[in-house]
C-alpha cells in the first residue's frame, strides 16, 4: 500500500552515485519507540512482578517464590527451544511434547524395570527421540506431506508408544546421582535451570554467529532463495525436526530426573505453554523474529504470571487461561507497538 | 567456447508440452534477453536450468564446454558458475548486507563461527567489482530499492571468478524505475564487459531492447526468434515476435472531449502523501493520472475508492456528496466507485478460489440471499466472465492461482465491471501483463465506457495512458494535477519527468 512506504523526495532521484548514503550498523542509541517495542515484554514482566509484590509482600516477594519461578521451568524451557528449532526453519512440529513424554517414559522403564544403568537409558531415550525426529522429517521433507498433518499424527502415535512402553502406569525412578545432576542447588537454583539457560545461549549463538544459523534463517524465510544460494535446504529442514525431537528428549530426561517419574499423558499439558513462550519471545530482543533469548524470557514471564496468580488463590483453570490469553495479548500488543512506531 | 549451451530442451507435463526442443547458446560477455508472453515457457526453462524440473530425455546442458547431467543438480550448476537473482531478490531485512551476500558460502573461523571480517571483506570486494559503494555492515532493511537489487546481484556474483560465470536475472529489476534502473543496468554492463554472462528475463521490452546483445523470444514453448539487439532493436519487433502476428498498436476510436456535466467530481482531496487532488470525470470518459514514481500519486486510487484515509477534500458522484469522513471501500462501492488495485496477487484476488468464485464475490451481498446461493447463477456468471473477457483457460473452476498474470487481471476486471460501477478506478492495470492480454484489457476498458461508466486509470505506463485516455493528468510532486499530453507517449513522459522541482516536504 502506498501509504506504508516512506516517500522519498523526488529530488533524491537522479543525483547519481553520490546519492547513496552510508548508514551505520548498530546505531549507538535506539529511539525510545524502538527500545519500547524491543523490550516492552520485559517492562510488562517487571510491572507484573512489582504488582504482585505490592499486592502480596509476604508471599510473592520471597526467596521461595523466586526459586519456584526460576527453578521449576527448566523442562518447559528446553521444550520451548524444541518448538523454536522447527519454527525458525519455517517448519511446524506439534509432536515434540509427545516425544518428551516418550523419553520421560523410556528412562524409568529401562532403569527401574530392566536394570539398565541410568546413563545408558538416557542415551537410549535420546536415540529414540532422534528417531522420532527422523520419522517426522521423512514424511514432511522427503514425502512432502503437510507438517501439520504429519506431526499431529505422530504426536498421537508417539503418545501411544509411550503408553505401550510404560504400560499406562507411572513408573518412578530413584537414582540419586541422576536426580542430583538436575536438582543440586547452585546459588539457590537447581542445576537444571543453568542447563536451560546455557542451551538457550548456545542456541542463540548458533543462530546468530554460525553459517548454519544464518542458513536456517534463509530457509525459514524463503526456501527457494536459500536453495539457489547454495544452502542444502532439505538437510536444514530435516535437521530442524531431528533437533526439535532431541531437545524434547532432553526435556523428558530433565523432567523425569527432577520429578522422579512422569505420566506421558501429561505431556500434552506442556504443548501450549512452550509454543506460547516461543511466540511471546518474538515480541522481544529481535521483534518479529523467533529467537532463543526471547523464548527464555517468555518462559519465565509466563511462569511469573501463573505463580503469582496461584499465590493469589486462583488455581487449576487459571494456568490454561493465562497461558492462552497471555500469548494472544502479548503478541498483539507487540504488533501494535511495532506498527505505531513504524519499525520492523 | 560458449558460456552456456542448451540443446533440445523439452518438457512435458501430462498432456501438455510446455517446451519443445529449445536451443539456446549464450557466449561469454553477453547479455541475453529472454522474452515471451506468460506461459511461453520462459520460467519452465529457467526451472530446468536450476534443477527444479527434470527435462524430458534427450536434453543437453553444458557450461563452458562441460556437460551438466540432467536433471540438473543445482550444486553442480552453481559450482560451474551459474547463479540466479531471485524474482523478489530474496533478501532478509534484519540481516546485514554482508550476511545477505555471503549466505550459502559463509567464511568461518576455526571455531566454526562466521568470520565477520572475512564476510565483510568478501562483500566489499564483490560490491566494488560492481562499482557499488555500500557499507557491508548496513542492515538491508535500511536500503533503497536500487541498493537492494545491487545486494541481490552481488550475492549472485560472489562465487563468480572475474570474467566467468552466468547470472540469471529473473524479473529481478521490476521494482526499479528511472535512474535506479539505469544504475543497475550500468552495473550489469560493466560486469559483462569483463567477460561474465547474463540471462535477463523481463516484462519490459524497453529494458530488453536497450540492455541485451540479443533477445531470444519464446512462444508456445519454442524459440521463435533470436533478435540481434546490439544495433538498436525496436520494441515492437520483440512484441511482434512474442505475439506471433503483427501488433496493431491499440488506439481507442473516438476519444471524446470532456463532458460538461461531470459524473464524478473530486475537489481538493488529500491523503498521507498525495495532496490537492482536483479533477472531474464525465460520463463515458477515461481519465489517466501519472507522475514521478514515489511522488505520492500512487495513493490516489486508494483515496478515491475508500481504501486509504483522506484528510481533506470532497467527492461528488452524480451530484451526490459522498461523506469522506466515514468513507470506506464498502461505502465507495455503494456509491458506485470500485477499485481494481495493483498487486493483484495480494489485494485483488483470492488465489486459492476458483475463477467463478472470484468473479461473483463482490455481488454476493447484493443478492441479499444470505443462506443459499444459486449454483446456477454463479456458473452462469463465471461462464459469462470467461466469454466476455477471453479468460484462459476457459474453465470457471480453475483456481485463480493457476492463471497467468494477464488472465488474472482479466478476472479482476470481470469481477468489478460486472458491478456496473459509476466510476471504475484502475491502478496499474497492465502491470506484469503480457502484450496480448494488454490489448484485451485495454479493449475491455474502452468497452465499459459505452454505458456511461467513468474510468480513472492511475498508471506509470505512458503507452497505455496515451492509447486509451481522453485526458491525462500529471501529479506534481508538491501536490496538484496539471494536464499532460494524451496522444503521444514520449511527449507525456517528457512532461512527467520535467515537472518543476518540488518543495521539500517536511516529513
Amino acid at each position: 500500500m502506498a501509504a506504508k512506504q516512506a516517500t522519498p523526495s523526488p529530488t533524491d532521484i537522479g543525483t547519481g552515485p553520490n546519492a547513496y548514503q552510508r548508514t551505520s550498523r548498530r546505531p549507538g542509541w535506539m529511539s525510545p519507540g524502538q527500545l519500547l517495542s524491543r523490550y516492552a515484554l520485559i517492562l510488562v514482566w517487571v510491572l507484573l512482578a512489582v504488582g504482585y509484590a505490592v499486592r502480596m509482600p509476604d508471599t510473592f516477594a520471597t526467596t521461595s517464590t523466586f526459586q519456584a519461578i526460576f527453578g521449576s521451568q527448566s523442562a518447559l524451557l528446553i521444550l520451548a527451544l524444541a518448538a523454536l528449532a522447527t519454527l525458525v526453519a519455517g517448519e511446524f512440529d506439534l509432536s515434540f511434547a509427545s516425544v518428551m513424554g516418550l523419553a520421560a517414559t523410556i528412562v524409568p522403564v529401562l532403569t527401574t524395570l530392566h536394570g539398565v544403568p541410568s546413563w545408558l537409558s538416557c542415551l537410549i531415550a535420546m536415540g529414540v527421540a532422534a528417531l522420532c525426529g527422523m520419522i517426522n522429517a521423512f514424511f514432511v521433507v522427503v514425502l512432502d506431506v503437510p507438517s501439520l498433518v504429519v506431526t499431529l499424527g505422530s504426536a498421537s502415535f508417539f503418545l501411544g508408544l509411550s503408553e505401550l512402553v510404560g504400560s499406562a502406569t507411572s513408573i518412578a525412578i530413584s537414582d540419586p546421582k541422576l536426580t542430583d545432576l538436575m536438582v543440586h542447588r547452585l546459588f539457590g537454583l537447581p542445576l537444571s535451570f543453568y542447563y536451560g539457560v546455557a542451551l538457550s545461549l548456545v542456541f542463540a549463538y548458533v543462530l546468530t554467529w554460525t553459517p548454519l544459523g544464518r542458513h536456517i534463517a534463509f530457509v525459514g524465510a524463503n526456501r527457494d532463495v536459500a536453495r539457489l544460494a547454495g544452502v542444502n535446504v532439505r538437510a536444514v529442514r530435516a535437521g530442524s525436526y531431528v533437533a526439535a525431537s532431541m531437545l524434547a528428549g532432553l526435556a523428558g530426561i530433565v523432567i523425569v530426573a527432577s520429578v522422579g517419574g512422569f505420566d506421558p499423558v501429561a505431556g500434552s499439558v506442556y504443548l501450549l505453554p512452550s509454543i506460547a513462550a516461543v511466540f511471546l519471545g518474538t515480541a522481544v530482543v529481535h521483534p518479529g523474529q523467533f529467537n532463543p533469548i526471547g523464548t527464555l524470557i517468555g518462559v519465565y514471564f509466563l511462569a511469573t504470571g501463573v505463580i503469582g496468580l496461584q499465590l493469589l488463590g486462583y488455581t487449576g483453570w487459571v494456568q490454561n487461561a493465562f497461558y492462552g490469553a497471555g500469548l494472544v495479548l502479548a503478541v498483539s500488543v507487540a504488533a501494535l507497538v511495532r506498527r505505531r512506531v513504524g519499525v520492523g | 567456447m560458449a558460456r552456456l549451451e542448451l540443446r533440445g530442451i523439452s518438457k512435458t507435463f501430462g498432456p501438455n508440452r510446455v517446451l519443445s526442443g529449445v536451443d539456446l547458446t549464450v557466449g561469454p560477455g553477453e547479455i541475453r534477453g529472454l522474452a515471451g508472453q506468460n506461459g511461453s515457457g520462459k520460467s519452465t526453462l529457467i526451472k530446468i536450468l536450476t534443477g527444479v524440473y527434470a527435462p524430458d530425455p534427450g536434453a543437453r546442458i553444458s557450461v563452458d564446454g562441460t556437460a551438466l547431467g540432467t536433471p540438473v543438480r543445482w550444486q553442480a550448476a552453481h559450482a560451474a558458475g551459474v547463479s540466479v537473482v531471485h524474482q523478489d531478490l530474496g533478501l532478509l531485512d534484519h540481516l546485514t548486507v554482508a550476511e545477505n551476500i555471503c549466505v550459502g558460502g559463509f567464511p568461518t573461523t576455526r571455531m566454526g563461527r562466521i568470520d565477520r571480517s572475512a564476510c565483510d571483506r568478501i562483500s566489499a570486494t564483490t560490491l566494488s567489482r560492481l562499482g557499488v559503494d555500500l557499507d557491508p555492515a548496513t542492515y538491508v532493511g535500511e536500503l533503497s530499492a536500487a541498493q537492494r537489487a545491487e545486494v541481490a546481484i552481488a550475492r549472485a556474483l560472489r562465487d563468480h571468478a572475474p570474467g566467468q560465470g552466468l547470472m540469471i536475472l529473473d524479473e529481478s529489476t521490476r521494482a526499479l524505475r528511472g535512474s535506479d534502473l539505469d544504475r543497475v543496468h550500468g552495473m550489469l554492463r560493466q560486469m559483462v564487459a569483463g567477460g561474465s554472462s547474463v540471462i535477463m528475463i523481463s516484462h519490459s521490452l524497453h529494458e530488453l531492447a536497450s540492455l541485451s546483445d540479443c533477445v531470444t523470444v519464446l512462444r508456445d514453448g519454442r524459440v521463435v526468434a533470436d533478435l540481434d539487439a546490439a544495433a538498436g532493436l525496436p520494441e515492437h519487433e520483440i512484441a511482434r515476435a512474442m505475439l506471433g502476428d503483427s501488433v496493431t498498436r491499440f488506439d481507442r476510436a473516438g476519444k471524446q472531449a470532456a463532458d460538461e456535466r461531470p459524473r464524478i467530481v473530486v475537489q481538493g482531496m488529500a491523503g498521507q502523501h498525495a495532496r490537492d487532488i482536483t479533477f472531474s470525470i464525465g460520463a463515458g470518459e477515461i481519465v489517466g493520472i501519472t507522475g514521478v514514481p514515489g511522488s505520492g500519486y500512487e495513493e490516489i486510487p486508494a483515496l478515491v475508492a475508500g481504501g486509504a484515509r483522506t484528510t481533506a477534500g470532497m467527492l461528488h458522484v452524480d451530484n451526490a456528496n459522498v461523506d469522506l469522513a466515514r468513507f470506506s471501500v464498502s461505502r465507495a462501492m455503494r456509491s458506485g466507485v470500485v477499485l481494481v488495485p495493483e498487486r493483484r496477487d495480494r489485494d485483488g484476488l483470492a488465489l486459492e478460489l476458483t475463477v467463478q468464485d472470484n468473479v461473483t464475490l463482490p455481488r454476493l451481498r447484493r443478492l441479499r440471499r444470505s443462506f443459499f446461493l444459486s449454483r446456477t447463477w454463479r456458473a452462469i456468471e463465471g461462464r459469462r466472465a470467461i466469454d466476455e473477457h477471453g479468460i484462459r483457460p476457459a474453465n470457471p473452476h480453475a483456481l485463480a492461482r493457476q492463471l497467468s498474470g494477464g488472465n488474472q487481471q482479466k478476472v479482476l476486471l470481470a469481477k468489478w465491471m460486472a458491478m456496473r460501477p459509476k466510476l471504475l478506478v484502475l491502478h496499474e492495470p497492465t502491470q506484469a501483463v503480457d502484450v496480448g492480454a494488454r490489448q484485451d484489457i485495454l479493449h475491455k476498458i474502452a468497452d465499459i465506457t459505452q454505458d456511461g461508466t467513468g474510468v480513472l486509470i492511475v498508471s506509470s505506463e505512458a503507452d497505455d495512458l496515451t492509447a486509451i485516455c481522453d485526458r491525462v493528468l500529471i501529479y506534481q510532486a508538491d501536490g496538484g494535477l496539471t494536464p499532460g499530453d494524451s496522444d503521444d507517449a514520449d511527449t507525456l513522459l517528457e512532461q512527467v519527468f520535467t515537472t518543476p522541482a518540488p518543495h521539500m516536504t517536511g516529513q
